[in-house]
């Protein structure tokens, strides 16, 4: 009868959980201690009791009250009650209670009863992690993850106080119930019960993967213990199952341990990925992961290449042969690990078990004598008269193998003394900070070394051109992401060049560093083989070279907007060869060394290259390029011959004669040059005759009358030819 | 074939021949029960179809998992709940995402906000034949009166009552919205499904079987699939009664018997017994937390 009333409660706390607290009074005398109730109901209140306190639909600040009402009921259970299902279900919910429980005796540090309850539940389940069937101990593994988060210190983030978190940082250094230290040891204590599952039997796959999936939230959530969860789990062979037989149920097993391992690594790479890029962990999971991808592998073609062997013949059978697996039992003796080589200090010399927590425990934490009073004390009466004297014998060994060698060796080197460094302590107020430089006054001996850097690894001389063109790299990233001025303030002759950050100075900086920079440190042989290939010459050093493939690239990129770069840089190029040859010129004068060949100019080397680049892209309305011509520092014979180069698209001839016309005007100086590519024009390209005559008939009519009696005929055959190369254009531009 | 343009391939070949029913109304016939013809070389052993779970009143409850809580997860949904266990089941994809009328031009839907019915209604509108012919008009009709809307496993909150799906086929015994063991049908949704474990972080301190049972994406083979799964589940759910029975000071001190042990340990053995039975289901199995 008592289970319809039950289960109705059941399903009226499922329609809304608010219905919880006032349906537990009624409840709570069914199911509980008093109650004589029978298995089922029992077994219904275990069951009720776990999925109340793990219910999401409400909070834990209303579950906190309920929670100290129902701990006599688990204790009970767990006491009394012998039954799988029922301690299964309290388990369970002990592990959610806990929490609960533990904000309530920090918030109430006078409720020790309800405390001590809690207490004996949780030795209760501890004692039972052994030697429980395996269906209770993943339960109990729960409640020991619960156990470990509550008694590790949280993230502290003034920023996000997160209430839900429950952790050691919530408890007060002076609590009466709450020993900080005791409670912190024990939940280290308890990380390492967990951790030592993992790497026992794997034929249990049932608690190894308990465990691993309990593992996450702990990493996630407790910084604090994350490295030591992760390299406990780095340090783990997943398939060490391997060795063994491959029975249906081992096979089971292995790929139940690798996949969830995988799948907690993955998990925990994401979140890092994520939160923290930089940790160092990240590479080790990577790493890791891609191992075990390959070991799976290799196991899976080998089984999949041949016939498994058959399984009598394995050598598992002899235990002479068989490898052992697991590591033995840990030898109840205590045996020291030998010291270091070297010098040692005074820590490490009393430290007998380096493995142990309580070796990085650092007493300079405890502010106050009488907390250490309270601690010491206790400590020293239960201490194992016998443990103690073989623990004083090892450091009485060790003193004495020391100072024999020290003896014979020099004093030994500083130690440091400050090789412990707490991450998350409050900072120390002025007056420890001055306390402790009073003290290291005194210690005489220490003598601050010098401290040196290991030198880094040389660098190849690729390793520089690399290095170095990333720099130039960066620094063309810069000017492309620098606006174009719009209308440059001109400065006249009292301007500095490379004076304001803008687009322009860098443009200067870069241009000079180019051609000024390594001057004359070229080799006079170099560059004889290919005059024009600068991508090809790789593997020289030459810095400047890269920047100006790179000043190429970006002028090419925009030409039209980008000639008062080209111009500034070619002007650059053009006064640094003149001060060469200028150099050069006086040097050879003085020593007259006979064979020192002027210095090759990079100006004519890199002009002609950037009209090459830019023809392509001109079209025939392209004004810009008269500009360009017009700007160039030095015209000669090569480069103006590239006009004759575009004059062979019909379309641009126009442009072409332009620039010539605008050059014979306005340059005198290569007047003569220009007239003699008029006059090839005329010569070679019928297309461009009519126009390259209106210019020479101007300039130089000899050249037509060299044609003379032909001339009429050739007006009429210029005509038909004017006329196919429309045709020509016209095609071209339907197609 | 584990290419997925490959499987999609062979997945229009091996749907091609298939024989057009007409025009498919909702509701449309129940799933054909005959054994399919033998796919990729995947045997269906000889079981007895008719293997329900007994009306004691503890059962184990299932939840199955594919990657858009269409085809794989719903076909185990349906032979879980018609024998009797309790059921629900989820996709774990960012989207549900079916066969369009090209492999570039598939349908996608969102999770937990559209229903079975609309689907089917959209693709009837859109071309009947189709997509009677490519079998999700009847796999569509066949998923609506099993639940009302496909639903995302990351989206779900255990432990939050279901009442309002008492309508689904298998809800009797979900409705606190827990369950004891998950099954995927795919490896990528086991590990999706490890991964939102870790992520929701176990708060209810509650076991759950994580079960993974490859199944590749057809019509035929979530036939087979589904019949594995459901003799998976009734072993499960029979070791789990056993447990229960054995209680009391007896079933507590004396060891020893497979049947005398407890359920959880039970668990790799009995799958290992199942994938001995089932060779051509490759599986695999985690013990994980709420």
């Amino acid at each position: 009868m008592s289970n319809t009333h039950l289960e109705h409660a059941r399903s009226l706390a499922l329609t809304d959980s608010k219905y919880y607290p006032s349906l537990m009074p009624g409840v709570l005398p069914l199911i509980g201690p008093n109650a004589n109730a029978s298995l089922e109901v029992q077994r219904f209140g275990a069951d009720f009791l776990a999925e109340m306190f793990a219910s999401p639909m409400w909070s834990a600040e209303a579950k906190q009250p309920i929670a100290l009402l129902v701990l006599d009921t688990l204790k009970y259970y767990l006491d009394e009650v012998h039954d799988r299902g029922v301690v299964k279900g309290a388990v369970q919910a002990a592990a959610s209670v806990y929490p609960l429980v533990y904000r309530h005796t920090i918030s109430d540090p006078n409720d020790k009863p309800h405390w001590q309850t809690m207490i004996d539940i949780k030795s209760n389940i501890l004692n039972r992690m052994n030697t429980a069937s395996p269906g209770i101990r993943i339960c109990c593994v729960k409640f020991v993850q619960q156990v470990v988060l509550a008694q590790t210190p949280g993230v502290i983030d003034p920023r996000r106080p997160d209430h839900s978190d429950v952790s050691l940082a919530l408890v007060p250094r002076d609590h009466p119930l709450l020993t900080y230290v005791h409670l912190e040891a024990e939940g280290h204590g308890l990380l390492d019960r967990l951790l030592d599952i993992i790497h026992g039997d794997h034929s249990d796959a049932l608690s190894v993967t308990s465990v691993l999936n309990s593992l996450g939230v702990l990493i996630h959530r407790r910084p604090v213990v994350a490295n030591k969860v992760l390299n406990s789990v780095l340090n783990f062979n997943p398939l060490k199952l391997a060795n063994s037989p491959m029975t249906p149920k081992n096979k089971v097993n292995m790929k139940a341990i690798e996949r969830t391992t995988r799948a907690l690594l993955v998990n925990t790479l994401k979140r890092n990925t994520t939160e923290r890029p930089n940790d160092p962990n990240n590479g080790r999971i990577q790493h890791f992961l891609e191992r075990m991808h390959r070991m799976r592998q290799d196991m899976m073609e080998e089984s999949s290449r041949k016939r498994p062997a058959p399984a009598e013949r394995t050598d598992g059978l002899d235990p002479a042969k068989r490898q052992r697996l697991a590591a033995g039992p840990p030898t109840v003796t205590t045996t020291a690990p030998p010291l270091s080589p070297g010098p040692v200090s005074y820590r490490q010399l009393f430290t007998i078990d380096p493995e142990n927590a309580a070796a990085n425990f650092d007493v300079k934490m405890f502010q106050d004598p009488a907390l250490v009073q309270q601690i010491l004390i206790p400590i020293l009466q239960s201490i194992d008269e016998k443990k103690l004297l073989e623990a004083s014998n090892v450091v009485r060994s060790r003193y004495l193998a020391l100072s024999h060698s020290m003896s014979r060796q020099q004093p030994p080197a500083p130690v440091d003394e400050d090789e412990y460094e707490p991450d998350d302590y409050e900072p120390e107020d002025a007056e420890q900070v001055a306390n402790r430089l009073d003290s290291t006054g005194d210690i005489t001996h220490v003598a601050p070394a010098a401290f040196k850097l290991p030198e880094a690894p040389r660098l190849s001389p690729e390793e520089v051109q690399q290095h170095g063109a990333l720099a130039v790299r960066r620094t063309f990233g810069l000017i492309g992401e620098l606006e174009e001025k719009g209308k440059a303030t001109k400065g006249g002759f009292n301007r500095l060049a490379a004076s304001d950050y803008g687009r322009d100075a860098w443009i200067t900086i870069a241009a000079r560093l180019a051609t000024r920079a390594s001057a004359g440190l070229d080799d006079p042989d170099d560059g004889i083989k290919d005059e024009y290939a600068v991508k090809s010459i790789k593997g020289t050093l030459s810095i400047g070279d890269t920047i100006r493939d790179l000043l190429y690239d970006y002028v090419i990129r925009d030409w039209k907007k980008r000639i008062d770069v080209a111009v500034s840089w070619l002007n650059e190029e053009w006064y640094n060869d003149a001060i060469l040859v200028q150099a050069a010129a006086a040097s050879s004068a003085k020593s007259s060394t006979n064979g020192v060949a002027p210095p090759k100019g990079h100006y004519h080397r890199c002009a002609l290259r950037l009209i090459d680049g830019i023809l392509p892209y001109v079209a025939p309305q392209d004004k810009g390029l008269i500009r360009l011509y017009s700007e160039l520092p030095t015209l000669d014979y090569e480069i103006l011959s590239r006009m004759k180069t575009m004059a062979q698209d019909p379309e641009r001839v126009g442009l072409a004669t332009q620039v010539l016309q605008y050059l014979h005007m306005f340059r005198p100086p290569v007047k003569n040059v220009v007239v003699q590519i008029a006059a090839e024009l005329w010569r070679e390209n019928d297309r461009a005759k009519p126009k390259a005559g209106q210019l020479l008939k101007a300039w130089r009519p000899e050249v037509l009358a060299e044609a003379g009696g032909v001339e009429v005929k050739m007006e009429e055959a210029d005509a038909n030819v004017n006329g196919n190369g429309n045709a020509v254009a016209e095609v071209q531009a339907a197609a | 074939m584990s290419d997925p343009r490959l499987r999609a391939r062979a997945h229009q070949q091996q749907l091609a021949p298939a024989p057009a029913p007409a025009p498919a109304p909702p509701p449309p016939p129940p799933p054909p029960m005959e054994p399919p013809v033998a796919v990729g070389g995947t045997a269906a052993p000889a079981q007895d179809q008719a293997a329900v779970a007994s009306d004691s009143s503890f059962k184990l409850k299932f939840c199955t998992v594919c990657a858009s809580n269409q085809n794989r997860s719903m076909e185990a949904h349906l032979q879980l709940a018609s024998a009797n266990l309790p059921t629900i089941s989820f996709g774990t994809g960012s989207l549900v995402r079916l066969p369009g009328p090209s492999i570039t031009q598939p349908n996608v839907y969102k999770f937990n906000s559209t229903t079975y019915s609309t689907i089917h209604q959209e693709l009837s509108n859109q071309n009947t034949q189709l997509y009677t012919a490519n079998g999700l008009l009847n796999m569509l009709g066949r998923n609506l009166n099993i639940k009302s809307y496909p639903e995302r496993f990351q989206d779900w909150i255990p432990g939050k009552p279901r009442l309002e799906h008492k309508d689904d086929q298998g809800f009797a015994g979900t409705e606190s919205g827990v369950v004891d063991v998950v099954i995927t049908c795919e490896e990528r949704c086991f590990d999706a499904v490890l991964e939102d474990l870790h992520n929701k972080g176990g708060r209810m301190n509650r076991p759950v079987h994580v079960f993974n049972v490859d199944i590749r994406d057809n019509h035929e083979e979530a036939l087979v699939g589904g019949r594995g799964i459901r003799e998976l589940a009734l072993m499960l759910n029979e070791a789990a009664v056993q447990e229960m029975e054995t209680h009391g000071e007896t079933g507590w001190d004396s060891g020893g018997g497979s049947a005398r042990a407890g359920f959880d340990e039970r668990v790799p053995d009995i799958l290992a017994a199942w994938q001995e039975k089932w060779p051509n289901l490759p599986a695999t199995w985690s013990l994980a937390w709420f």
